[in-house]
C-alpha cells in the first residue's frame, strides 16, 4: 500500500510536467501580448518592452519555460503581473473559500443523490424512480450559470431570501485566524457572521452541488439494480435476513465503490474552482479568479492555478482508490489480482 | 411488505431530510428580523447587524462594483475601479471642481506658475494629517513625486510618464512649500495634478514600510481611510475622523465586488449594496421596476471609428468623407444605446474646452455617398474590431461593427469584420492591415490635448487611423504650452474643424456613467474623471 502511494505520487511528476508544458505553450505562444493589457491606455512600445524584460518574456518560449520549470523546482510559481504578490499566496488567500464551498457541495450532493438513488433503485419503476430520474436528468442538462442566475433571480430578487451573492457581509468578517471564512467564525464566536456566511452559502452550494447530485443519482441506481441481481443478495434473503439488512449490508456497500469514484471525481472538480459557480454567485474562490485572471492575461496566475487544479485532482483520485480498499476487501492496491 | 415499509421509512427519511435542507436554510437565513421583508428593509436588516445604527440616516453605503481594483496605491493604477476607491482615500496638490474638471485648491491652498511655463509653485495646507497620523507636508510631496520621475519609476507606474515625464526636479523649498521644474511648458501639467492616477499623495511613513508599494494598505489624507481588502469581495473604508476639511457623512464605506453584471443589478435590487455602476441599457427596466433610480452622469468618454488613412481604399479623402455620409450616426447611437449614449459629433466630449456644437463631420446621405463609393469603385472594407464592452461602448465593438456594416451595405459596400477579444484586438491594430477600426478613449485629465494629440502621434497603438498632418500636429504642439484661456480653447476648436474636414475618425457616441441608485441614496454623482466621491453622500 505505502509503495502504491509512493508510485502514484511520483506519477504526478509527468502529469504535472505535461500540463504544465500544455498551459505553457497555450498562454506564450497562442495567447496575445500582455504587454498593451497590463499596461494600460497609456503603455508606449518602450514601457511596454522594458515590461517584457522585467518580467522575463523576451527571451525563447524554451528558455522561458525552463527559467519557469526551475522556479516551481524551487517552490516558485512566479508574481502575478498585476499584484506582484507570488502565485502561492494568490493561490492559498482564495483556495480556502473554494474547499469551504466544493465541501458542503459535495456533501449535498452525495446526502442527497445516494438518498435519491436507492429509493429509486428500491421502488424501481415506481413514480418514485421516475422523480428520482427525471431530477438526474435535469440536474445533468441544467447549465449552471442558467440556474445560478435563475436562483438569484428568486431568492434574491424577488422573494429577497437570500443575498445574491458573496461569502459573507464585509463588516461581519472574522479575524483571519484558518482562513476558512466558517471555521474562523465559529473559533471566534461570530455568530451573526456564522449565521450571514450560512446564508451566502445556500444558493451556490445548491448551484454547485446540482450536477454531481444527478450524476450520483444515476451511478446509485444503477450500481444498486446491478448489485440486487447478484447471487449474495438471493442468497442473503434465502437465509432470512431481513430486507433492510439486505439492502444495508449487502447491496449498498457493494453498491459504493463506482458512486465513491464520481464523488471522488466530482469534489477533485470543485476544488479545482467552480468557474461558473464562482462568477455568478460572487464566491471569490479559485475559479472567479482564474476567470479574472485569463481576462487580464495575468499569465504566472492562470499557470500556477492550473498546476494546483491538476495537483488536487490526481490527489483526489489517489485518495479514492485508498478508501476503494476499505470499501471493497478484494481489493489490494499495487497487486495483481490472480 | 416489508419492501414496502423500507419504501416508506426511506421516502419518509428523503422527505424529512429535504424539508430539514430547505428550512435549516430558510432558518439561517431568516435569522433576526430580515425575513420576508421588502427590499429596501432588508438591505437595513442586513447593516443592523453592523455597529452603530444612528436613528436617522444609516452609517454604511455600499457600492457594487465589477471586479477587483488593481491597486490602492494611486501610483500603480490605471483602471476606474481602482479610481473610484482611491478618490476617497487619497487626495492631490489640486482637485477638480465637483462638476466640471476646472482646477480648484486641494492639499495645496494656491500656486503659482512662471510665464516660461517650467517652474510650479505650490502653497500647500497646513495641518493636514494622513491617516497614519503622520503630517502632511511638503517633503511628503517631493517623495511622492521622486519615486515617479524618469529612472526612478517602475515599468508597471502606468501614469508615471504621463504626468511627471517632464519634470526635472521637485524641491521642498521649506515644510510647505514645494517648487516642480519642468524641462518643458505643459499647460495640463496642473490638470495631471488632479487626476486620481499617479498624482495624489501617499504617506511617506506607509511607503517606507511597505516597499514603496501601498497597493495592499494604502494611507492617504483623504476623507475615508482603509480598513480592509478581501480580494474578489470588498474593500471596506471608514470615515477619517482627522480629516483636515469637512468629515464623510457615513461612517462606513464599502465597495463590493459582484462580477456578473445581471447578479449586480439584483443585488441592488434585493438591498444589499446602495449603489452599482457598469450597468447598460439592457437593465434599465428591471432596475427602476424595482424602485430604484437609473442615474447618468456626464463621462469624459468618446466611442469612434478609424479609417485607414495610409493604406487601402480609405487613404482617400473622398471615400472617408462618402463613407461618413453612408452612416446615419444619430439613427445608430439611438439604436445600440438606446438613448443613454449622446451621438456625437466631435472626439471631444462636450464638457471639455475647445468643444464647439457647431462642428459635425459630413451629415448623413445615402445617395451622394453610394454614387461616390459607386465611382471610386469601393465594394469591399475590412474591419477590424473588439468582442467585448467597453467603458465607452457598452454594446461592445461588434455590434457597432455589424450596425454600420448595415448601413454599408445599402450603399453597395460589403463588409468583413474580425471581432478580437481585446488583448488580440490591441496586438492586431498593429500587425494587420484594415480599412475600418473601432476604438475609443477615456479622457484621463479633462484637458483636450488629452484627446486630440492621438491624432498628432506617430506610435500607431494609439492612432489607428496613422493620420499624419503637419497643420494639426503644429496645433497640438501649440496648444501644448500655450496657457489655459480662449486662445487656448481655439486651438482645440481648429483640431475639431481638421478633423471633420479630413475624417481621419468618426466620433460616433459620447459615453455616460450609468448608474443604479438606491432611493434612500442622496448626493451620490460620478465626476467625469470617474470619480465616486462619497464624502457627501448620505443614506436614509
Amino acid at each position: 500500500m505505502g509503495k502504491y502511494i509512493i508510485k502514484r505520487l511520483l506519477m504526478l511528476i509527468p502529469v504535472l510536467l505535461g500540463v504544465s508544458i500544455i498551459v505553457f505553450v497555450i498562454t506564450h505562444v497562442f495567447s496575445p501580448d500582455p504587454a498593451p493589457v497590463v499596461l494600460g491606455q497609456h503603455a508606449t512600445e518602450e514601457s511596454m518592452e522594458a515590461w517584457r524584460e522585467a518580467n522575463g518574456l523576451n527571451g525563447s518560449v524554451v528558455s522561458q519555460y525552463i527559467d519557469y520549470l526551475g522556479g516551481v523546482f524551487r517552490g516558485d510559481l512566479g508574481n502575478s503581473y498585476y499584484t506582484k504578490q507570488p502565485v502561492a499566496k494568490e493561490l492559498s488567500s482564495r483556495f480556502p473559500a473554494t474547499i469551504e464551498l466544493a465541501v458542503v457541495s459535495v456533501i449535498l450532493a452525495a446526502v442527497f443523490g445516494i438518498l435519491i438513488g436507492v429509493v429509486s433503485a428500491v421502488k424501481k419503476n415506481s413514480i418514485w424512480d421516475s422523480g428520482g430520474r427525471i431530477l438526474s436528468l435535469v440536474g445533468v442538462s441544467i447549465p449552471i450559470f442558467w440556474l445560478g442566475v435563475i436562483m438569484i433571480i428568486v431568492f434574491s430578487g424577488t422573494l429577497h431570501w437570500l443575498p445574491s451573492g458573496g461569502q459573507i457581509d464585509p463588516l461581519l468578517k472574522p479575524k483571519s485566524v484558518t482562513g476558512f471564512n466558517l471555521l474562523d467564525c465559529i473559533i471566534t464566536g461570530n455568530t451573526a457572521g456564522l449565521a450571514d456566511s450560512l446564508k451566502h452559502m445556500v444558493m451556490p452550494a445548491m448551484a454547485l452541488s446540482m450536477y454531481s447530485l444527478a450524476i450520483i443519482t444515476r451511478i446509485t441506481r444503477t450500481s444498486m439494480l446491478d448489485s440486487m441481481k447478484q447471487d449474495y443478495v438471493r442468497t442473503a434473503r434465502a437465509k432470512g435476513i431481513s430486507e433492510g439488512k439486505v439492502l444495508t449490508r449487502h447491496v449498498l456497500r457493494t453498491s459504493m465503490n463506482p458512486v465513491v469514484t464520481v464523488i471522488g471525481l466530482q469534489f477533485g472538480s470543485m476544488l479545482g474552482g467552480a468557474v461558473l459557480t464562482e462568477r455568478v454567485f460572487a464566491w471569490p474562490g479559485i475559479g472567479s479568479y482564474i476567470v479574472e485572471c485569463v481576462q487580464k492575461s495575468d499569465f504566472p496566475v492562470i499557470q500556477g492555478a492550473v498546476l494546483l487544479t491538476a495537483t488536487i485532482f490526481v490527489l483526489v483520485n489517489l485518495a479514492v482508490d485508498i478508501i476503494y480498499t476499505f470499501l471493497d476487501p478484494r481489493i489490494k492496491l499495487g497487486k495483481k489480482e490472480g | 411488505m416489508k419492501k414496502r415499509v423500507l419504501a416508506v421509512l426511506l421516502t419518509g427519511a428523503l422527505a424529512v431530510s429535504l424539508l430539514a435542507g430547505c428550512g435549516g436554510g430558510a432558518g439561517d437565513t431568516t435569522t433576526g428580523e430580515t425575513g420576508d421583508a421588502p427590499a429596501a428593509e432588508q438591505g437595513s436588516g442586513d447593516e443592523t447587524e453592523a455597529p452603530a445604527e444612528g436613528g436617522e440616516g444609516s452609517d454604511t453605503i455600499t457600492f457594487g462594483q465589477a471586479a477587483d481594483p488593481r491597486s490602492l496605491d494611486p501610483a500603480f493604477a490605471d483602471d476606474g475601479e481602482s479610481t473610484k476607491i482611491n478618490t476617497n482615500i487619497y487626495e492631490g496638490l489640486v482637485r477638480y471642481s465637483d462638476t466640471t474638471t476646472e482646477i480648484q485648491p486641494s492639499l495645496a491652498e494656491s500656486w503659482e506658475v512662471s510665464d516660461d511655463g517650467l517652474t510650479y509653485t505650490f502653497h500647500l495646507r497646513q495641518g493636514v494629517k494622513f491617516h497614519d497620523g503622520t503630517d502632511f507636508n511638503a517633503e511628503a510631496v517631493k517623495i511622492n513625486f521622486d519615486r515617479q520621475l524618469p529612472g526612478n519609476a517602475t515599468e508597471d507606474m502606468p501614469y508615471a510618464g504621463f504626468v511627471f515625464a517632464a519634470v526635472t526636479e521637485v524641491t521642498a523649498e521649506d515644510d510647505y512649500t514645494v517648487v516642480i521644474k519642468l524641462s518643458e511648458a505643459q499647460t495640463p501639467f496642473l490638470a495631471n495634478l488632479a487626476m486620481i492616477q499617479g498624482s495624489p499623495i501617499v504617506s511617506p511613513a506607509a511607503l517606507e514600510a511597505n516597499d514603496n508599494n501601498v497597493t495592499n494598505s494604502p494611507c492617504g489624507t483623504g476623507p475615508y481611510k482603509f480598513v480592509s481588502w478581501d480580494t474578489n469581495q470588498s474593500v471596506v473604508l471608514e470615515r477619517f475622523e482627522d480629516y483636515w476639511g469637512e468629515p464623510a457623512k457615513t461612517k462606513n464605506l464599502i465597495f463590493r465586488i459582484i462580477p456578473d453584471n445581471s447578479a449586480r443589478v439584483i443585488a441592488l435590487n434585493n438591498g444589499e449594496v446602495d449603489v452599482i455602476d457598469g450597468i447598460d441599457a439592457m437593465v434599465v427596466d428591471q432596475i427602476s421596476q424595482s424602485g430604484n433610480n437609473v442615474q447618468t452622469d456626464e463621462a469624459m468618454m468618446t466611442n469612434y471609428m478609424a479609417f485607414n488613412t495610409t493604406e487601402g481604399v480609405c487613404k482617400d479623402v473622398e471615400v472617408r468623407r462618402a463613407l461618413v455620409q453612408a452612416l446615419n450616426v444619430p439613427e445608430m447611437v439611438q439604436t445600440l444605446y438606446q438613448g443613454y449614449d449622446q451621438p456625437a459629433t466631435t472626439f471631444l466630449p462636450s464638457s471639455l474646452p475647445g468643444y464647439d456644437s457647431t462642428i459635425a463631420p459630413p451629415a448623413y446621405d445615402p445617395e451622394a455617398a453610394q454614387k461616390v463609393l459607386a465611382d471610386k469603385g469601393v465594394t469591399s472594407l475590412h474591419i477590424i474590431t473588439y468582442s467585448v464592452a467597453r467603458p465607452y461602448n457598452t454594446v461592445g465593438g461588434q455590434k457597432l461593427a455589424e450596425a454600420v456594416q448595415g448601413y454599408l451595405s445599402k450603399v453597395g459596400v460589403e463588409c468583413t469584420i474580425d471581432a478580437y477579444d481585446w488583448t488580440t484586438f490591441k496586438e492586431k491594430a498593429q500587425t494587420d492591415t484594415y480599412d475600418l477600426l473601432f476604438a475609443g478613449w477615456g479622457g484621463d485629465n479633462g484637458d483636450p490635448d488629452n484627446f486630440l494629440n492621438l491624432l498628432a502621434t506617430d506610435d500607431i497603438s494609439m492612432n489607428y487611423s496613422h493620420f499624419s498632418s503637419d497643420e494639426y500636429k503644429k496645433l497640438i504642439a501649440d496648444g501644448l504650452v500655450t496657457p489655459v484661456g480662449d486662445e487656448r480653447s481655439a486651438i482645440y476648436t481648429e483640431c475639431e474643424k481638421i478633423i471633420a474636414d479630413q475624417v481621419p475618425i468618426l466620433p460616433i457616441s459620447h459615453a455616460n456613467f450609468m448608474c443604479g441608485v438606491s432611493p434612500r441614496v442622496n448626493g451620490f454623482f460620478y465626476h467625469v474623471a470617474q470619480a465616486t466621491k462619497f464624502a457627501n453622500v448620505t443614506k436614509n
